[in-house]
């Protein structure tokens, strides 16, 4: 089996794939690859069928070795890449020898890059997934993020490959985020006044921005509410704790939490912000869940034309 | 009296009015149950909390109208008597606790700060069943209520960075066991030896919604015959 050496792993690198279903009774949150539709297209590079996982890279600024040759994919915030010294192609399939150095560094825009490997990261599945959960330490190699020195294993390649450029390329970064949500949960009883500062303001992505979600500051939303009888969460519910600076809760998030939530952002906006830098400006635009329908179902058109 | 409205795109969520009780939560697990019977796989994931029941799809694979539909029709049903009956059968889930100092930071100060004598804390606190209303804060960590009023104590206004695994646990009138360590702001009053969260084990939680658990005071030997440290 071929196994990829980490030689250096980078600030927080985890080994993901699509995540956990069904675990959230049990306190399990789902994890998975912050950027799903580039989880998906660096699979689909490689000619994987199934759900293989990935080292999904924040920041990049990691070195690895594989001991036998392998085909590797990166996707989602774009980098730049060096094969044994010499700069590679970023948005193709490449091929790495025995032994070679692949070096990844993060470029100056989103935050989720992943590393595909032809076979996939074949580290043991727990409830179905290999995907890396930090605080309930399970997943990947130990339950950690990746360190220096790691070996994971990489399972039997499909030799189907695509060779052309399928990339996904990252949406340009705009000058301020929408961030379309879809109300419900305490919404109704927000005030007037807190209810204008959420829609009217202009937040900012601030720097406690990880898997579990993004912190946003701004005009605070003053909910009154301090407590509430806990009550699951979900992907995108926007959290707003005593201070009044919303947090969107994302693939790591508690799975229930007492915090008043006036609704949840929808999937394809929840990608665009985990790769938001801080300081990004966003704001926020309740949209209907019929409107949040059309959006996923074009979203996942686009996906599958530009894989085709 | 309940509603019914989004959670996300992908959620539908039924919250009941008024203070969380058994029955309740009886029938929210009920509901539960009949929705991973009636959707199957296309159920993604289902949450049962205090007040609510929150059901999490596809809207491609189960249409939202009919989700909602089928959510009013079963919180307006009466609870299903089998379901009960299972749930009732359901055996008390007795957890083994060493109540002392060495293993409980609060529980002198709690026996002082409510005029009570430490032994009189573990007798208040071991002779009722409690009931397992929610899951959460951490995958095995179950909120069980309700504890005497003579034991209510409020949470720590900054919480501990680290809470030992085992740790048991009051705050208002509630009590659980910390299943692994984490931070924590609830009073420790005592140490469970056994482990409440274990991925080897099946099911994984030794704790889930709608059990009945009891303390039972045991001595430091037996504490540590069964696994316990600190």
């Amino acid at each position: 089996m071929t196994v990829l050496r980490i030689n250096r792993a980078g600030a927080a690198s985890t080994v993901q794939d699509s995540g956990r279903i069904g675990t959230l009774q049990l306190g399990l949150p789902p994890a998975g690859a912050m950027d799903h539709p580039a989880l998906v297209s660096g699979q689909h590079l490689l000619g994987h069928t199934q759900d293989e996982a990935a080292i999904e890279m924040a920041y990049a600024n990691t070195e690895v070795t594989p001991d036998s040759s392998c085909l590797i994919a990166v996707t989602g915030a774009p980098v730049s890449l060096w094969v044994d010294g010499a700069p590679a192609c970023d948005t193709e399939v490449l091929k790495i020898g025995a032994g070679q150095r692949v070096s990844i560094k993060a470029r100056s825009h989103g935050v989720y890059s992943y590393l595909h490997v032809s076979g996939g990261i074949a580290t043991p599945a727990i409830f179905d997934s290999r995907s890396t959960s930090v605080r309930e330490g399970i997943g990947g190699l130990a339950g950690t993020y990746l360190r220096d020195g790691d070996q994971l294993p990489i399972g039997f390649a499909n030799s189907d490959v695509i060779t052309s450029n399928v990339s996904l390329p990252l949406p340009e970064s705009t000058p301020t985020l929408m961030l379309r949500f879809v109300p419900g949960f305490q919404y109704e009883l927000l005030t007037e006044q807190a209810m204008s500062s959420l829609l009217e303001s202009e937040f900012k992505v601030t720097s406690r921005a990880n898997r579990m979600g993004v912190a946003l500051s701004g005009d605070p939303v003053n909910t009154g509410v301090t407590s509430l009888l806990s009550e699951a969460t979900c992907y995108g519910a926007i959290q707003l704790p005593g201070d009044g600076n919303p947090i969107v809760l994302l693939n790591d998030r508690q799975t229930v939490g007492g915090y008043p939530k006036p609704g949840a952002v929808i999937r394809s906006d929840c990608r665009r912000l985990a790769q938001a830098r801080p300081g990004q400006r966003v704001r926020f635009a309740p949209c209907t869940p019929q409107e949040a329908d059309r959006i996923a179902w074009l979203e996942q058109h686009y996906l599958e034309t530009r894989l085709r | 009296m309940f509603e019914i409205g989004p959670a996300g795109e992908c959620g539908i969520r039924l919250i009941f009015s008024g203070e969380p009780h058994e029955a309740l939560t009886s029938k929210l697990l009920s509901i539960q149950h009949s929705a991973r019977q009636c959707f199957g796989t296309e159920l993604i994931d289902s949450v049962v909390g205090y007040t609510t029941l929150t059901l999490f799809f596809e809207p491609h694979n189960i249409e939202r109208d009919r989700a909602i539909a089928w959510l009013q029709e079963s919180a307006d049903a009466d609870t299903d008597e089998a379901f009960l009956a299972q749930l009732a059968a359901r055996p008390v889930v007795v957890l083994p606790v060493w109540y002392h100092p060495s293993v409980a930071p609060d529980l002198e100060w709690l026996a002082e700060e409510n005029a009570l004598s430490i032994d009189t804390v573990i007798d208040l606190h071991s002779d009722p069943t409690y009931f397992a209303y929610a899951t959460g804060f951490a995958p095995g960590f179950c909120y069980l209520g309700t504890t005497s009023p003579k034991l209510a104590v409020p949470r720590l206004a900054t919480p501990r960075s680290e809470v030992p695994a085992g740790s048991v646990a009051l705050a208002d009138q509630q009590t659980a066991v910390y299943p692994g360590p984490s931070p924590g702001g609830w009073r420790l009053i005592g140490s469970c030896p056994l482990r409440l969260f274990n991925l080897k084990a099946a099911p994984p939680a030794l704790l889930t919604i709608g059990d009945s658990v009891r303390f039972e005071p045991v001595s430091e030997s037996e504490f540590r015959a069964l696994g316990g440290s600190g």
